[in-house]
């Protein structure tokens, strides 16, 4: 089945796209973790294709707010370089079983996944409650890449599998474990989740899991969605953003139990 | 320590020029599309544009470690082009 790209189409998917790609921008998030369940259930596409087309989704993401993030000196090049080295590999092989799983299995595990992003959300944002914007980059020094390329991992694995960035995995190893400050944790992982999601989108591509006429209205309205975030965000409080976010996962995660149960997605 | 402000700024460059490419293609394509079939072959450029950016960076990002004598992170960025290379071999391959 390939659908028309209609008008309607074009400019809802771009809308989705703008929404996923300001949260992403604020949040430090890829976006695929709203994108994909979206995709499933309003506009009919199989898990696979869903997860094939938001991969894409997080590679623009990551391309619009990384360059910024690394021209100021933000995002760490070397740090992301050497996790890079983990969260690829991870991705290519979870990419590559992906294919093997069915589409409910892989369901199941991304409503698992929205429920840990709501958690984690919610954890951050009350950590994050009384803490002041940072406006300067301490010094720090790297520790505990052996835990860190463990994480990165992982992260690449559940990258690969349900085509998302995987930063609320690597962002609180690097924070807590690696001592890594926030902001060049979060442009950090922002800046790897790129490579991380290229390689899956490769193997996602070449076994024709995606969609062109849903994957290019998205990646539009993502690159503009990013540029509205990047302006929001020295104006815009994170609590709210991640109050918000915990909302809106929870919401999916609730609307994707119900399809799941009644058996209308997978 | 992290890296240098020269490779930092051709990190960024690299990475800016693939997002405003793949974007004007993209922006192109869906504007021609109802009219013309190039339209779609835009639409498939920009996305490849997109999908090829972050290996343009590693290798960008490689051979300033490699001019900047740190020869350990331009092996690692050597071992991630690999891995993405790999990804892309079994891709084609499929």
């Amino acid at each position: 089945m390939t659908a028309q790209l209609t008008p309607l189409l074009t400019l809802l998917l771009a809308s989705i796209g703008l929404g996923a790609g300001t949260f992403g921008a604020l949040a430090g998030v890829g976006g695929g973790i709203i994108i994909t369940p979206l995709l499933v259930m309003y506009f009919g596409l199989p898990m696979h294709q869903a997860i094939g087309v938001s991969l894409i989704a997080v590679i623009a993401t990551s391309s619009a707010t990384a360059s910024v993030n690394v021209q100021n000196h933000i995002a760490d090049v070397r740090l992301g370089m050497t996790l890079e080295l983990a969260t690829s590999f991870g991705a290519l092989v979870a990419a590559v079983i992906a294919g093997y799983i069915n589409r409910r299995t892989l369901a199941l595990l991304f409503i698992a996944f929205l429920l840990y992003t709501a958690f984690s959300m919610a954890r951050k944002a009350w950590t994050s409650r009384a803490v002041p914007h940072q406006a300067d980059i301490p010094a720090y020094e790297v520790q505990n890449y052996k835990l860190g390329m463990s994480a990165s991992l992982v992260a690449g694995g559940f990258s690969g599998l349900l085509g998302i960035g995987g930063g609320p995995i690597k962002v609180p190893v690097m924070l807590l474990f690696m001592k890594v400050p926030l902001r060049v944790a979060t442009a950090t992982s922002n800046l790897t989740i790129g490579v991380t999601a290229a390689t899956s989108a490769f193997i996602y591509y070449g076994r024709g899991d995606f969609s062109l006429v849903h994957a290019a209205p998205l990646v539009v309205g993502v690159f503009l969605g990013s540029q509205v975030g990047a302006r929001l965000a020295p104006r815009v409080r994170s609590l709210y953003i991640l109050l918000l976010l915990v909302v809106v996962t929870v919401w999916l995660a609730i609307q994707m139990i119900y399809k799941f149960t009644t058996g209308a997605i997978g | 320590m992290r890296a240098s402000a020269r490779t930092d700024k051709f990190v960024g460059l690299t990475l800016k020029a693939g997002a405003y490419g793949s974007f004007a293609l993209l922006v192109v394509g869906l504007v021609a599309t109802p009219f013309t079939p190039a339209g779609m072959t835009l639409l498939k450029l920009g996305i490849i544009l997109l999908m090829i950016t972050p290996v343009l960076r590693i290798i960008v990002a490689g051979w300033m470690f490699a001019l900047e004598h740190q020869y350990r992170y331009a092996l690692v960025s050597l071992g991630v082009l690999a891995i993405m290379a790999t990804a892309y071999v079994l891709s084609v391959v499929h």
